[in-house]
């Protein structure tokens, strides 16, 4: 969504633009890509974007799953979600950042933590080739005309916002990048069959439950605390977590494994004895 | 008699694992993953086209079960799984063998399937895990969707608004065909669903398990709301508990009072559209269904009754 | 024991797939092919076979059946028929990358509107594309060997591709022949236990087909397409062995009648094959040099068997029973591919569809056209034969 308005922004500049997505089959929270071509010319290149002049990080807790930095041009600035300033980001190589609290502002702006309109005014800031004006003819255009005008002002406000409470400056070029590990066999050594067991391929398991190295606990933006002393082991929060993360122990007592939770809040909804309560991530608990 | 298993009696165990990649407070997850913590090991999964296909089923190289795990299409999950005990009888494996699609898969474009395998008393067990539309694609609406709910496919619009007519009573087309073992499930009603799929499971013959998963992301509710939605599905009439054995139905849980469908309604983003004149007509829809499930021996006398229902005191006794 | 038996084309099908054993039966019953159901189902049900015979509730579910049983590693059999296979089209297109050796034995038939129960290959045809093997029978004794070969070519661990075998609706499916019935135990020694590549067990878990990205789907359709390739071998070899077993050979991938001096010559298959043999006949009593090449795969398609066939000849035509509009039947656009640049002209013939009954005079009609292309003449590029009006 944010790729397609920043395109129409541009289209309602007078430019050529183009924005895509990664097509993947991913559920909302789960990572995603997208990409945009802003232009005077006709694009005619559909490729996806490996080195971008401009690399918006929407959520930072990618930075420790992904080399997302990998392809950022020597010259090209980065625009990430994170209450940090930039300096204190490490995006794994030096470059021109802006770093903006879209989850804060989100929350306030549209009382849900769906960053995609908010970050736009940080992309403004951080480089004037589209307007944040643009920008927020392009937000009214696109969410007022689905889901209403109150929508379209207030993702607009949410731009605004954010525009105003970016903060520039320089990221840290610390962390080891390198892509992740990946199985890409040749076409003879693919298993016959679309047929895996429970193997090791490329540094990795692959086949039954190997979806288990998936960790799903960067998703969300809350997770749940739990206080043992009031639990009374009726194992309704075990039952309901949709991740599965909750072990249960030998006395009933539980245990979470946040490497997985998704933040939906679902553990403390069902418990009986108010024994788990959740928090934003990153608010302290 | 068979032992009542509870939450707390129940396998621990999982085969649908920690790392799918299900949306927050997914109601399908919770149902599939609690569905085959009771199957247990010894089970073949077969997944059409599906968010579970995705989230659970995986991308290849990876699958989130990890038991054996089979998909082909869309429409043909009764057939399948036909298949598959027919391969495993053949061979002399007792092998529990279960489907598991969405509504659309199930309602719409697999109930042929489900029919035939199920006229054929196949020996599996089929699994309707039902969010009420398309959601793999996007939320089309499905013959599962509720009146007057918004979908891509009933958008909400000047003239129309949400989809026009009313939820297919698949669960009454199923059993009618006269199957081993068909039960509805909720998973707010924790011990009744891990109850009826454990009856299931010790069934011979063709079974059928309806468990209703509400979905924050095409309901536009929050994803914390599932199980309140679930519950609350149950109050307000738009779900309701029961099994089907040798024909008889058995009510496993009776609401003690109607709560009114607005209550309902209220929390999700598909319904915040509806004017008086449709909730009306979906409370009175409701209430006539309420009435047959819950009353079915004494039917009301005065048809107008139903129009006046308000979504108070027509519980039909 | 052997056994001589007046067989139908349909019935040759049953008792072939009686001698193979198959676990696992799913069906569902289309004029012209439900005669081969019904005589397994008086197998079963007579104790002559122990198979799970399903009756499903589509030919798309029949498909879908097959599918799941071969997944667990059992041998299945079905069969179908022009609208049946068009329905199982999208499951089709399951086997041959989760490598399940199913056979599928469909009756030629003309599908759609505009057309009746009688054979043409517009059902068949355009599933060449599916990773399907893919061959048509000439007569009942042929249906009956291939049904036999077909397992052993599918279910070679060199191969392990699901099987379509081909036979013209009523000319063949319905007409009684001479068939010879092999024993039991010899096609027991010809045909080993099916050994799976793949197969769904709890004891060791896999898991068979979850959503392919374009990370990996590319290497999977060359393999498939390799594979397909690498049948070429096993079904020359296995039809010689065949032929060492029962005394009877199909000459592999394609056949050659009165080729060796032949100067023009025309592809058939099917039935027609039979009744162009007679036109050969009459018009080598007459001097001419002609020959046939029946063609016996669609899939894996014979180019280089077909390259050295033509070598010397100075026409060929094609027979096609069924067209893809404005661009020629299929076998021609395939048969044209293979031979592109060995110089010799080629034409299309169609003829037959619909089920129109084609006569000797047909296929002389063919040859007296060839015979002025290889003298220069002009020939239009591909004739309607037996057509109603100008062309």
């Amino acid at each position: 969504m944010a790729a397609q308005t920043i395109a129409e922004a541009a289209i309602l500049e007078g430019r050529q633009a183009q924005a895509f997505p990664f097509f993947g089959a991913e559920r909302r929270g789960a990572p995603v890509m997208a990409f945009a071509r802003i232009d005077d010319r006709r694009i005619c290149d559909r490729t996806q974007v490996a080195e971008p002049d401009m690399l918006v990080v929407m959520d930072a807790s990618l930075l420790d799953i992904e080399p997302v930095a990998l392809g950022l041009k020597k010259e090209g600035c980065a625009v990430v979600n994170s209450p940090m300033r930039p300096e204190e980001i490490d995006l794994g190589v030096v470059a021109r950042c802006v770093s903006v609290d879209a989850t804060s502002i989100a929350l306030e702006h549209l009382k849900a933590p769906i960053v995609n309109t908010a970050i736009l005014g940080a992309m403004a800031r951080a480089d004037a080739f589209v307007s944040l004006a643009s920008i927020q003819r392009a937000i009214v255009n696109r969410f007022g005309e689905k889901l209403g005008e109150r929508a379209g002002s207030i993702n607009s406000e949410a731009a605004g916002a954010a525009f105003e409470r970016s903060r520039e400056g320089m990221c840290r070029g610390e962390r080891k990048m390198q892509r992740g590990n990946a199985w890409l066999p040749t076409w003879q050594e693919t298993p016959p069959g679309v047929a895996l067991g429970r193997w090791e391929r490329g540094g990795m398991a692959v086949g039954p439950g190997s979806m288990r190295q998936n960790m799903t606990g960067t998703w969300g933006t809350s997770s749940p605390t739990y206080t043992r002393a009031r639990c009374i082991g009726c194992q309704r929060c075990w039952f309901i977590c949709p991740e599965g993360c909750i072990r249960r122990l030998e006395d009933d007592s539980l245990e979470f494994d946040l490497r997985y939770c998704k933040g939906c809040g679902l553990c403390a909804k069902v418990c009986p004895k108010e024994a788990i309560a959740m928090h934003r991530k990153g608010a302290g608990a | 008699m068979e032992q009542r298993v509870n939450i707390r009696s129940m396998p621990q165990e999982d085969h649908l694992l920690s790392g799918h990649g299900a949306c927050a407070g997914c109601g399908v997850a919770i149902a599939v993953k609690n569905l085959m913590r009771v199957l247990g090991r010894n089970t073949t999964v077969y997944v059409p086209a599906s968010c579970l296909l995705i989230f659970g089923g995986g991308m290849y190289p990876h699958s989130a079960f990890d038991v054996p795990f089979l998909y082909s299409a869309f429409e043909n999950t009764g057939a399948v799984i036909s298949g598959i005990k027919a391969g495993y009888r053949r061979q002399g494996k007792d092998v529990t063998v279960v489907g598991i699609a969405g509504d659309g898969g199930t309602f719409d474009i697999g109930l042929q399937a489900l029919s035939g395998a199920a006229e054929r008393n196949e020996d599996v067990i089929y699994v309707c895990v039902d969010n009420e539309a398309y959601m793999n694609t996007g939320t089309q609406r499905s013959g599962s969707t509720p009146f007057g709910a918004w979908t891509t496919t009933t958008p909400v619009g000047s003239r129309v608004k949400g989809k026009r007519s009313f939820k297919k009573d698949l669960m009454a087309v199923v059993a009618s065909q006269d199957i081993a073992y068909a039960a509805t499930l909720s998973i707010a009603h924790m011990n009744d669903f891990v109850q009826k799929v454990e009856r299931a499971k010790a069934r011979k013959g063709f079974r059928f398990l309806h468990i209703m998963a509400p979905c924050p992301s095409g309901w536009k509710a929050d994803p914390s709301l599932t199980y309140d939605l679930a519950r609350l599905a149950v109050e307000t009439g738009m779900w309701s508990l029961y099994e089907v054995e040798e024909g008889e139905a058995h009510v496993t849980y009776r609401p003690k009072e109607m709560l009114p469908v607005g209550e309902y309604l209220k929390l999700q983003g598909r319904f915040k559209h509806m004017d008086r004149e449709d909730v009306e007509a979906l409370q009175a829809w409701l209430c006539r269904k309420w009435r047959m499930r819950y009353a079915p021996s004494q039917p009301p006398l005065d048809r107008t009754d139903d129009l006046a229902c308000d979504g108070d005191g027509c519980e039909g006794a | 024991m052997r056994a001589v038996r007046a067989l139908t084309g349909n019935a040759a099908a049953a008792y072939g797939v009686k001698l193979c054993r198959p676990e696992v039966i799913p069906n569902y019953p289309i004029t012209p092919q439900t005669i081969i159901i019904e005589q397994l189902a008086d197998f079963i049900n007579d104790g002559e076979l122990d198979a799970d015979f399903i009756p499903a509730d589509s030919e798309h579910s029949a498909m879908s059946i097959a599918i799941g049983a071969a997944a667990t590693g059992v041998r299945t059999f079905t069969a179908t028929a022009s609208h049946g296979l068009a329905l199982m089209h999208e499951m089709l297109y399951a086997p041959p990358q989760l490598r399940l050796p199913i056979l599928l034995v469909d009756v030629n038939r003309s599908l759609g509107a505009g057309s009746g129960i009688w054979v043409e290959y517009n059902d068949s045809m355009p599933e060449r594309d599916s990773g399907w093997m893919q061959a048509y029978a000439e007569d009942a004794q042929e249906v009956l060997d291939m049904v036999i070969q077909a397992y052993r070519i599918a279910e070679d661990p060199r191969v392990v591709l699901p099987f379509m075998l081909c036979l013209d609706g009523f000319i063949l499916s319905h007409t009684v022949e001479r068939v010879e019935v092999p024993g039991q135990e010899e096609v027991d020694a010809f045909l080993p236990r099916f050994s799976p590549l793949n197969r769904l067990d709890p004891e060791a878990p896999m898991c068979m087909n979850m959503a392919v990205s374009p990370t990996h789907a590319m290497e999977m359709r060359y393999q498939l397409d390799r594979q397909m390739e690498g049948a070429r071998q096993v079904i020359a070899e296995v039809d010689e062995a065949f032929g060492k077993a029962f005394g009877r050979s199909y000459g592999g991938l394609l056949d050659t009648y009165l080729m060796e001096d032949a100067e023009i010559a025309l592809i058939t298959l099917g039935t027609a094959t039979s009744t162009a043999r007679v036109a050969v006949d009459e018009l080598r009593a007459e001097g001419r040099k002609v020959g046939l090449i029946k063609l016996r795969f669609m899939r894996p398609f014979p180019h280089e068997e077909l390259r050295e066939a033509v070598k010397g000849l100075r026409a060929l035509g094609v027979f096609d029973r069924s067209v893809s509009f404005n661009r020629f039947g299929p076998v021609f656009t395939e048969v044209r591919s293979s031979l592109y640049g060995s110089g010799v002209p080629i034409t299309d013939h169609i003829a037959g569809i619909g089920g129109r009954d084609l006569k000797v005079s047909t296929f002389r009609d063919m040859f007296a056209l060839l015979e002025r292309s290889a003298s220069g003449g002009r020939v239009r590029e591909c004739t309607w034969h037996g057509l109603r009006g100008e062309m």
